[in-house]
């Protein structure tokens, strides 16, 4: 058999992957290595690439001297409450399109993928102007609720391919066994989505963490500005502190990367579920 | 009799209604609200002008942005190109077994973890004319004699968004071609292997055509996603220098939050969606052809 082969070519193989990783890894590592830097060293002709005193101060910087530790916590808020709602609507969604038959259900469906396809800029300017109206710039709730819009759409498909891979005759057994349809679905169907949940989860968490647009335009006061817009703010400086700027990148990407780790099994095929059922 | 459709009728309304009514507030309103907006000459606040479609028709007229539709398919075509071809090589690649490929999977992945912001800020400082790596890099090879402004240069500064574009994006069309190679059943290379296909013959004939939806859905989705994109480009050149990146989405918000001209920003991200619409419905086309 050919698929994933008993004689792969090994030289090829490792060579080509080789040269892949390291156009990952070495753009990393200069990050690491710049975020250890002092002032002096970052600006040193040719780059060095171990420092030679390495110092821990952009790390510390970052919380001190920037309010880093604000955003941080706003992104947290925003993202996880964003996260929250989305789980809850889309799995009740997913679950309703892939057991019930009823009018509008077409209809619906397109609706969702056609959200893929317009751009976040056509909902930014009345979300502006809409939430100036109502008072909900600079607050969680008007974040949140611009990122449950782009999050819904995506989630219920996911969810949708989840519930699909589930036998329907559970749902027959448990109502015979005489539960309602909220609770098959709670007690007995939710529980065996987990795995689709924590990948719906990663999902809106990963979305809503690196988003930049609409966080910039829908906060401008400086105690509610997300981590994106803090970061992407330190370039707008006279003097650019390069090592800051990596020290807090590198910081930003640890949340999903821990996510990731533990949950890229399930992100993963649910993902691909979604891509090969549709 | 009715009752028990009825019902299945009623359980799927309770259901999907949340999402629907949600979507129905934070989506289909805005949109409408949207378009609305697009046929005002506004500043949001006390100048409502009322244009009719007259932006819509300036859209056409305007050869200015034509030139930045056609730079955003350049973009788009260059971008996605590359996240296709080095996604495929490595999905194939990783499709084999041996050892060190939990390593590789978990390397390739990483730029896909990291927010735009960091990876656009990333570029930026590697491509700095001064202290950059990746001016270092080109000169300790040989290829330039001396620092380059990658992004200072009108032509240096495509090439270079779409680069730091690729690196961000291969990841999950190679993670997402990956998948989709491991579910084709060993049975279908086994029976193509009695029948002795070659390599060539295998890849053609049975990988590619099993890959079919997996290829069309990421397709889609990724070109529409890096035409309409934003974040990168922004951090590394804000569409400049001149215009030299000033892809739609870079146009549409200078347009908007920094000449405050709404009306005609709504307009253009009107035309961007049909765009967008129109780039899904011709893949369906050539490649779902004898799918539905």
């Amino acid at each position: 058999m050919i698929k994933r082969g008993n004689h792969p070519n090994y030289a090829l193989t490792y060579s080509v992957l080789t040269l892949a990783a390291l156009t990952v890894i070495v753009p990393v590592l200069w990050m690491v290595s710049t975020s250890l830097k002092t002032m002096v060293e970052m600006f040193t002709i040719p780059p060095v690439w171990i420092p030679k005193v390495i110092t821990w101060e952009a790390f510390s910087r970052i919380w001190v001297d920037y309010p880093f530790g604000g955003y941080f916590w706003n992104s947290l808020v925003v993202v996880a409450s964003a996260t929250l709602i989305s789980l809850a609507f889309s799995a009740l969604a997913g679950y309703g399109v892939s057991r019930f038959q009823f009018r509008g259900k077409g209809v619906f469906l397109t609706f969702l993928l056609i959200t893929q396809m317009f751009p976040s800029i056509m909902l930014l300017i009345p979300y502006y102007k809409v939430m100036r109206t109502l008072g909900l710039i600079n607050t969680y709730t008007g974040l949140t609720l611009a990122y449950v819009s782009f999050t819904i759409p995506f989630c219920s498909w996911m969810m949708l391919g989840y519930f699909q891979g589930i036998p329907k005759e559970l749902d027959a057994a448990a109502s015979i066994d005489g539960c309602g349809k909220f609770r098959t679905f709670a007690q007995i169907l939710l529980p065996l989505t987990l795995p689709g949940l924590a990948a719906t989860a990663i999902y809106s968490f990963l979305v809503g963490w690196n988003e930049y647009m609409f966080a910039m335009i829908l906060t401008t006061s400086e105690n509610m500005k997300t981590v994106p817009v803090g970061i992407g703010q330190l370039i707008g400086q006279y003097r650019i502190a390069w090592n800051d700027i990596m020290a807090v990148s590198l910081v930003a990407s640890v949340p999903l990367t821990i996510l990731f780790l533990f949950l890229q099994k399930y992100l993963v095929s649910s993902l691909t579920a979604g891509a090969v059922k549709q | 009799m009715n009752s028990s459709k009825t019902k299945t009728q009623w359980s799927g309304y309770w259901f999907t209604l949340p999402a629907a009514l949600m979507l129905g507030a934070l989506v289909v309103y805005p949109l409408l609200y949207g378009f609305y907006i697009s046929l005002f000459d506004t500043n949001l606040l006390f100048r409502w002008n009322f244009v009719g479609l007259r932006y819509y028709l300036e859209v056409f007229t305007n050869a200015e942005f034509l030139g930045k539709i056609l730079l955003t398919l350049k973009f788009t075509f260059f971008t996605v190109a590359g996240h296709f071809i080095v996604g495929m090589i490595l999905a194939l690649l990783l499709n084999q077994k041996f050892p060190g490929r939990v390593f590789f999977r978990a390397v390739l992945i990483v730029p896909w973890l990291f927010p735009e912001v960091v990876v656009g800020l990333l570029w930026k400082w590697m491509l700095n004319p001064m202290y950059g790596l990746f001016n270092q890099f080109l000169q300790d090879l040989g290829l330039i004699a001396g620092p380059v402004s990658w992004l200072g240069n009108q032509e240096t500064a495509f090439i270079s968004v779409v680069i730091a574009a690729i690196w961000k994006g291969f990841p999950l069309v190679m993670i997402l071609l990956l998948a989709g190679l491991q579910a084709i059943p060993d049975e279908l290379y086994e029976a193509g292997q009695i029948d002795g296909a070659s390599r060539q013959q295998i890849f053609r004939f049975i990988t590619l055509p099993s890959l079919r939806s997996v290829l069309m859905v990421t397709l889609i989705l990724d070109t529409v996603w890096w035409f309409k994109h934003f974040t990168i480009i922004w951090i590394l050149t804000q569409g400049g220098p001149v215009n030299a990146t000033s892809v739609v989405s870079i146009d549409i918000f200078k347009t908007a939050f920094e000449y405050f001209r709404f009306g005609q920003a709504a307009a253009l991200a009107v035309v961007v969606f049909f765009v967008c619409f129109l780039i899904g419905y011709v893949y369906r086309r050539k490649l779902g052809e004898d799918d539905d």
